[in-house]
């Protein structure tokens, strides 16, 4: 195919992103200018509805002099690592366990969705109980003689963090099971019978055939499952409400507090625009490697 | 690497016989991990709907144990709301509205920004990611203003166009991958056959990519149903909130009605299984059909 | 094909009616789809008088004392409607102040007391000085009750809400204690149910202002106060908690606790104190299925005991303000009012004559909260902290209230943190 007329098709091509962006400039550009404005604005409760005043970067150095700032990032960094981490290798696992039709299947599927569909205040609750100090897991653990006392998982510092995390990865496994599996169910049935008839153990069916095909999906849900984590405090407010102290006070809750607690506006804009800006990082090697799929195809 | 995806998808392009899909996968390994993924899902599953037939005193003392009188009082009171339909409606209303719109929008951007190879696609995919980043509270005072003046508050439309706004993002990042693993030769052929850009699109693009299609739609009603921040901020009567704001209304400053909650969220969740049965099989048909002929 | 093409036509018809339903959606058919202005602030050009009250009660006794002041006033004032909404009781205060951006909002607002500064900062409030200047009965009201702000009044409290110690019964009859009546006495009574291997008490130690309301009583009882912050009294009273915790008389659970679990924890019956509020005694008759009791919080002479509760106020854009008024005054602020709530949730009413009542002097659990409001009963929040600064410092002591009970500070870090965070504040 000649370089010229793909270029054109990929012109013409452009107009079918043209609903969704103009859409979005109304809907979503807008909020993100007036959340960029108000991050560099001296906003509280009582100038919310007045001329905002231009304060520069005052809301930013008022987040990096403080003095938990610096173990709210390492504790966003955490979670928002673990989440992804078990978010998507427990995704793609569950995934290929149930990429087999079948009653289990579509029953486990059911299960699954019927977490994921449930709201953060729902589950977070049911964890919260599950995980107290007289609750199933403890309980278990003291009857079978495992632990000697129940284990602190929300009120310890050292533990309430992952504890947090690892329901939170819970929570998006469904979810990104879903997706790995419609990326699985793509693969047509005869490339598993081929490799089976040339001897592939299971094991090399998922390296050679599942994971090479998955791995666009896993890029673009990496990127979810990271954007999630970096904006998920709903849990956290249920089960812990950023404690014992700030053990468990990420970027997102933080500037929920400062903004909707607080009511310093400008200050939760701040921290939102500071977490957004970690992402962006992560946007540019999403983009990058974007572009060079493109170039390879 | 894309090579394998290529081939992969063209070769289902040409098969037409269901076979193989029951015998894969039988192995001594993957029953117990199936077994084990059910436990982690299955124990709290069970604990809501233990703590749903629970009365308000035996939650607290009966936290670890299957030992209590199980009622049915939380479900009559849950069902005797007069609001409870109302709210099951608004939510079908606004969950489905959110998918139509969200999916007319997504599904092109995403064919758009798979095929355009161009420096716009990179800015284009990075914008979208920091949309997705957007706390989602931040929204609120903006949108709020926006739609006070085109008098979209109070009325489903505003509602679905924030939850829209909300998950076009989403939905175009989620669809781009799907289209992507569509051979570019499959529509080069077709245009050599005369078809042009659009029909190409619309005969070719959308049949192979339902599966996708599916997915995200599915997945878009999901966070739909669940949404209710807006719902709460952008609905001025309270008749008009969907089944998640009833499920907020559960909890208060005074006290969480600890059975009360389990039981509505088991009550919302019956449709969402509904319909996670209904595209469940139309997953499993879409495999079988293979994708184009 | 033929088998293939079954199906495919399926979810063409699906799609096509899935587009439908979309049309119709987006042309817009939302049950109550009344102009957005009349919806939040009630019309009263026509004859037609609505007022709108938003709250966020949700527990069934506080909903019917809405449903009663509703029949109440409408009885009264032929013609007269009112609509009460509720509204998640985290979403209040922002939705009020998003709804000022665009001046919309209800008629009456009934809210957290202590929020009543952040929402007259954010204009959600109109002044009532001139109501309240006329209202005879004013002077049945204390002074703590009735919020101001640079010299203003933007909301009186109908009732009061505070903390007293509940005492399982049962438990002290068994281990041989009387309700404590000091905080030496609390302290024994403590070493000796726990002994016996019940559990001490519940509190709540969320690192927010619930955390900041439960912990004051305790610091103040050693003789802290927000006058004048010093940090050896704060040393003495984190230390009492850590040996609790020590003990195990409290669990560091606590941390992850709203006011609502500890006290059904309590009610569930393995605790022998509870510091909780009046508003618990449904939950009490409810659930608890042994003899309970309460006393005063046993924090001596220089204890305060926060006097909380909601806040009632007139909107800022309410289109008739009068009516509004006048809903107050025949509602949460007239002794039948008053009553209505003691007998059906427990309020301790704030009128001086309401509190004579029979009704509520009669009831030895009202009773027992009422002693502590003239013991011990402060302002809340504080009127030390600035207006703007009150939700940073129940913030900043509330998270150093979590880590004393989680254990993360010392008694003596803990301190100087709250004392350096306070001088910090604006």
């Amino acid at each position: 195919m000649p370089h010229s007329i793909r270029r054109l098709a990929s012109r013409r091509q452009l107009l079918f992103a043209a609903p969704a962006a103009v859409f979005l400039t109304i809907f979503a550009i807008y909020p993100l200018l007036q959340l960029m404005r108000m991050s560099v604005s001296d906003v509280t409760v009582s100038t919310l509805n007045d001329p905002w005043q231009y304060s520069g970067l005052e809301n930013f150095q008022t987040d990096f002099a403080s003095p938990a700032f610096g173990e709210t990032v390492l504790n966003t960094v955490i979670f928002v690592t673990i989440v992804t981490l078990l978010g998507l290798a427990g995704g793609l696992g569950a995934a290929i366990l149930l990429s087999k039709s079948g009653r289990w299947t579509g029953f486990i599927l059911g299960l699954l969705v019927f977490i994921w569909a449930l709201p953060p205040v729902v589950n977070g609750s049911v964890w919260k109980f599950l995980l107290g100090s007289s609750g199933l897991f403890n309980s278990i653990g003291l009857e079978t003689g495992l632990t000697t006392q129940p284990i602190p998982f929300l009120f310890d510092d050292s533990i309430a963090l992952y504890s947090v995390a690892l329901v939170n990865a819970w929570a998006v496994i469904p979810f990104n099971a879903l997706v790995f599996r419609a990326s699985i169910m793509g693969i047509s049935p005869e490339v598993f019978e081929a490799a089976r008839m040339d001897g592939a153990s299971r094991w090399e069916e998922i390296r050679h055939i599942i994971v090479p095909v998955v791995k666009p999906t896993t890029l673009v849900l990496l990127v979810l499952t990271v954007v999630y984590g970096f904006r998920s405090f709903d849990f956290i407010y249920v089960m812990t409400f950023g404690g014992p102290g700030v053990a468990t006070t990420t970027l997102p809750f933080l500037g929920y507090i400062q903004a909707f607690v607080r009511f310093d506006f400008g200050l939760g804009a701040a921290t939102a625009v500071i977490a957004v800006a970690m992402v962006i990082v992560l946007a540019v090697l999403y983009a990058r490697s974007v572009r060079r799929e493109e170039a390879n195809s | 690497m894309n090579t394998a995806v290529n081939e992969s998808v063209a070769k289902s392009g040409d098969s037409s016989r269901p076979s193989g899909i029951k015998a894969r996968f039988k192995s001594p390994v993957a029953t117990p991990l199936r077994f084990v993924l059910f436990l982690i899902y299955g124990i709290p599953m069970l604990w809501i709907v233990l703590t749903s037939l629970k009365s308000p005193s035996d939650v607290i003392s009966s936290q670890s144990s299957f030992v209590f009188i199980p009622t049915l009082d939380a479900y009559s009171e849950a069902l005797s709301n007069s609001g409870l339909y109302t709210a099951l409606q608004q939510s079908l209303v606004i969950a489905t509205g959110t998918v139509v719109l969200t999916l007319l929008l997504a599904i092109p951007a995403g064919y758009g920004l798979a095929r355009v190879d161009s420096r716009i696609t990179t800015v284009g995919l990075g914008m979208l990611i920091v949309l997705q980043m957007l706390p989602q509270t931040s929204n609120v005072i903006p949108l709020y203003q926006i739609f006070g003046q085109w008098n979209l508050l109070n009325t489903n439309a505003g509602v679905i166009i924030a939850d829209t706004a909300m998950l076009v993002p989403f939905g175009v990042l989620l669809m781009r991958p799907f289209f992507r693993a569509v051979p570019v030769a499959l529509e080069e052929a077709a245009k050599l056959d005369g078809a042009g850009t659009f029909r190409t699109f619309f005969s070719i693009m959308m049949p192979i990519a339902r599966n996708g299609i599916a997915t995200t739609g599915t997945l878009i009603f999901l966070l739909a149903w669940g949404e209710f921040l807006y719902a709460v901020n952008f609905f001025l009567t309270p008749n008009n909130y969907p089944l998640s704001a009833l499920l907020a209304q559960q909890v208060s400053a005074f006290g969480i009605d600890w059975p009360g909650l389990m039981a509505l969220a088991v009550i919302t969740s019956i449709p969402i299984m509904v319909l996670f049965a209904f595209t469940y099989r139309l997953l499993r048909e879409g495999l079988t059909l293979g994708a184009v002929k | 094909m033929t088998n293939h093409s079954s199906p495919r036509r399926r979810s063409a018809a699906l799609a096509a009616a899935a587009f439908a339903t979309g049309a119709l959606v987006i042309a817009g058919c939302t049950p109550d789809n009344g102009d957005a202005s009349d919806a939040a602030s009630g019309s009263s050009d026509s004859g037609t008088q609505t007022i709108t009250v938003w709250h966020y009660f949700s527990d069934d006794n506080q909903v019917k004392v809405m449903d009663d002041y509703k029949d109440l006033f409408e009885a009264n004032n032929e013609g007269a409607t009112v609509e009460n909404v509720f509204v998640p009781y985290d979403q209040l205060n922002s939705r009020l102040i998003t709804g000022a951006s665009t001046e919309t909002g209800p008629d009456v607002v009934v809210f957290n007391g202590a929020d009543a500064s952040t929402l007259a900062l954010g204009d959600v409030l109109a002044p009532i000085d001139d109501y309240w200047a006329d209202f005879a009965d004013a002077g049945q009201f204390p002074e703590s009750v009735v919020h101001s702000l640079d010299g203003s009044a933007y909301a009186v409290q109908g009732y009061v809400n505070l903390l007293g110690l509940w005492y399982n019964a049962d438990i002290l009859a068994e281990v041989g204690v009387e309700p404590p009546t000091s905080i030496d006495e609390l302290n024994s009574a403590l070493d000796k149910v726990v002994a016996a291997g019940y559990s001490g008490i519940t509190l709540s130690g969320l690192p927010n202002s619930q955390g900041e309301w439960q912990g004051y009583p305790w610091m103040s009882a050693f003789g802290f106060n927000y006058d004048d912050p010093q940090v050896q009294p704060l040393t003495d009273a984190f230390s009492m908690i850590q040996n609790w915790t020590d003990s195990g008389a409290l669990t560091a659970e606590a941390v992850t606790w709203d006011q609502t679990v500890p006290f059904q924890t309590f009610a569930a019956g393995n605790v022998a104190f509870a510091e909780n509020g009046n508003w618990q005694m449904g939950t009490a008759a409810a659930t608890a299925d042994f003899e309970y009791g309460v006393v005063p919080l046993p924090v001596g002479e220089t204890g305060q005991v926060y006097l909380g509760g909601e806040g009632e106020g007139i909107g800022a854009f309410s289109q008739n303000p009068d009516l509004a008024w006048k809903y107050l005054s025949e509602t949460y602020f007239s002794t039948e009012g008053q009553l209505i709530a003691a007998d059906v949730v427990g309020s301790i009413p704030a009128r001086a004559d309401a509190a004579q009542d029979d009704a509520v002097t009669s009831n030895a659990l009202l009773d027992a909260f009422a002693t502590s409001i003239d013991s011990n009963g402060a302002n809340y929040p504080s009127p030390a902290i600035a207006p703007e600064s009150v939700a940073d410092q129940q913030l900043e002591v509330g998270q150093v209230w979590s880590s004393v009970i989680g254990g993360q500070l010392t008694p003596d870090a803990a301190a100087e943190q709250v004392v350096t965070a306070l001088a910090g504040l604006k």
